[in-house]
């Protein structure tokens, strides 16, 4: 699904990921921990191409695609999905709108005609349902003057309806109270497909009591420094990152 | 709702007491429009700036509220592209007491368009309890373009509300890529911020085709 060789990166001029190593298989989940400012963000902002950051070594492989050579559209598109630690607000463009838009692209990309107005409907009901989202919530702007928490919810009910191959999910876990975080999961653990893969990038070993992971990774000065399975998080809730860091 | 396309023109409106009236300055070219208000009269005015061909083209709107307990509500908007260069000039004279007024004036400038629009604002010494807003926001959609905002507040009472702000800038690159993510290509997301940006103008004009159309048309000729 996703290879990653030698990854460096840098923003604002200064180097950040320095020799990532990855291999990500289908239907694999893969949990990413480490302090914060390690550079887990940067990540997932290098493999969606945002502009503000720079590759400055190294290579990456989506579905046998080059995925640096792609635009961030494109890349959306073909199937990724990042769920933004800090989802933007973008007043006036309303979220309806602005889903009808996105899922038909992704569907014109899978080479799918673009979904009937009573069947976009169908489907958005049918995710709202299942991430427990208001319909009064999607009537307005996208993600304007929504909670910390239902901006969080709004991440996964797009993935949702977007269908990802992979998911990157970062920090979808913090500001969400007991309840929603049970919801967001269940919610997470039905849309994924045998074959979806996903990357969970979390502070907190409980998010991954209900989405278990097949590997855990640490990032520190820029690498994965230890690689192991779901034990790992449990000894990092318990004993923090100082040993990892020798 | 009357269109005045004003080329080379000077009128003169008077609304009188308790008069409601709803006048779209379309296109206007070396315009000069005075209004005088009367006791409780109602103004909404709309001046748009969609040039079809290259032009310099100009507005000065004399408000006047002469009367108490007048309301005036104006937006503006210019949509430029190439040489084109528009500037709008208002002035807002509260003489009497316990009026509102708001102005929004939005613009957007591509390739070498340049705008200006100098904002006058006087609130006299009795006209006590008056409420007045202006706001100018401006995107550059090209390094090349330019516009200069000269707002300019005389209050000479002092049992007011009053207030202004003027912004000018790009569009915001946080929800560009955030609407990239999910697979919308640059330019189709850049229209979209772009109509989000204006559609507070274009929700207040009522429907009408001719104004529509002309909107449509140099929206879309823009290159964003
Ligand atoms: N635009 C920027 N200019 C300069 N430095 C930046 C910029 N953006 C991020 N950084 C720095 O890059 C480093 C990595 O940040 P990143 O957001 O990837 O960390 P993180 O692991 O996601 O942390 P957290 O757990 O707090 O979310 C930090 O030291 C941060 O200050
Ligand atoms: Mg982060």
């Amino acid at each position: 699904m996703l290879d990653i060789l030698n990854l460096h990166a840098s923003v604002g001029g200064k180097e950040i990921l320095k020799g990532i190593d990855l291999h990500i298989g289908e239907g694999e989940i893969h949990a990413l921990m480490g302090r914060n400012g390690a550079g887990k963000s940067t990540l997932s902002a290098v493999l969606t191409g945002n502009p503000a950051y720079t590759v400055t070594e190294g290579s990456v492989t989506f579905r046998g695609k080059d995925l640096l050579a792609m635009s961030p559209e494109e890349r959306a598109r073909e199937g990724l999905f990042l769920s933004f630690q800090y989802p933007v607000e973008i007043p006036g463009v309303s979220m309806v709108n602005f889903m009808k838009t996105a899922v038909n692209e992704r569907r014109k990309h899978l080479g799918l005609e673009p979904l009937s107005a009573a069947a976009f409907l169908k489907l958005k009901r049918e995710k709202e349902q299942l991430l427990d989202i208001s319909q009064k919530m999607q009537n307005r702007s996208v993600n304007e003057g929504f909670s910390g928490g239902e901006k969080k919810k709004n991440e996964v009910y797009q993935m949702a309806m977007l269908e990802p191959c992979l998911a990157i999910l970062d920090e979808t876990d913090s500001g969400l109270d007991v309840d929603a975080l049970r919801v967001v999961a269940d919610g997470f653990n039905k849309i994924r497909k045998p074959d979806t893969s996903a990357i969970v990038i979390t502070h907190y070993e409980r998010l991954l009591e209900y989405i278990r992971p097949d590997y855990v990774h640490v990032l520190y000065g820029g690498k994965i420094v230890r690689s192991g399975d779901a034990s790992l998080a449990r000894e990092i809730d318990e004993r923090g990152f100082d040993w990892l860091e020798k | 709702m009357e269109i005045l396309s004003l080329n080379n023109e000077e009128q003169h409106i008077v609304l009188s007491e308790g008069e409601k009236r709803h006048i779209v300055l379309l296109n206007p070219l070396c315009a000069r429009l005075f209004v005088q208000q009367q006791s409780r009269s109602e103004l909404s005015l709309h001046c748009l700036f969609l040039p079809e061909s290259e032009s310099v083209s100009s507005a000065d709107i004399s408000i006047m509220q002469d009367g108490k307990e007048c309301r005036t509500v104006m937006y503006g908007m210019a949509l430029l592209c190439g040489k084109e260069q528009f500037s709008l000039e208002t002035h807002v004279l509260h003489n009497i007491g316990g009026g509102y007024s708001e102005q929004t004036v939005k613009c957007l400038l591509a390739d070498s368009a340049r705008g200006s629009f100098y904002g006058e604002l006087v609130i006299a010494k009795d006209a006590q309890k008056t409420e007045a807003h202006q706001t100018n926001r401006n995107i550059l959609l090209s390094p090349n373009a330019r516009m200069d905002t000269k707002p300019q507040l005389e209050i000479y009472a002092d049992d007011v509300k009053a207030s202004h702000g003027a912004t000018t800038g790009q569009l915001d690159a946080a929800a560009l890529f955030y609407m990239q993510q999910r697979g919308i290509a640059l330019q189709d997301a850049r229209r979209m911020l772009l109509h989000a940006f204006l559609s507070d103008v274009m929700n207040s004009v009522p429907a009408d085709n001719v104004i529509a159309e002309s909107f449509d048309r140099k929206f879309n000729s823009l290159s964003v």
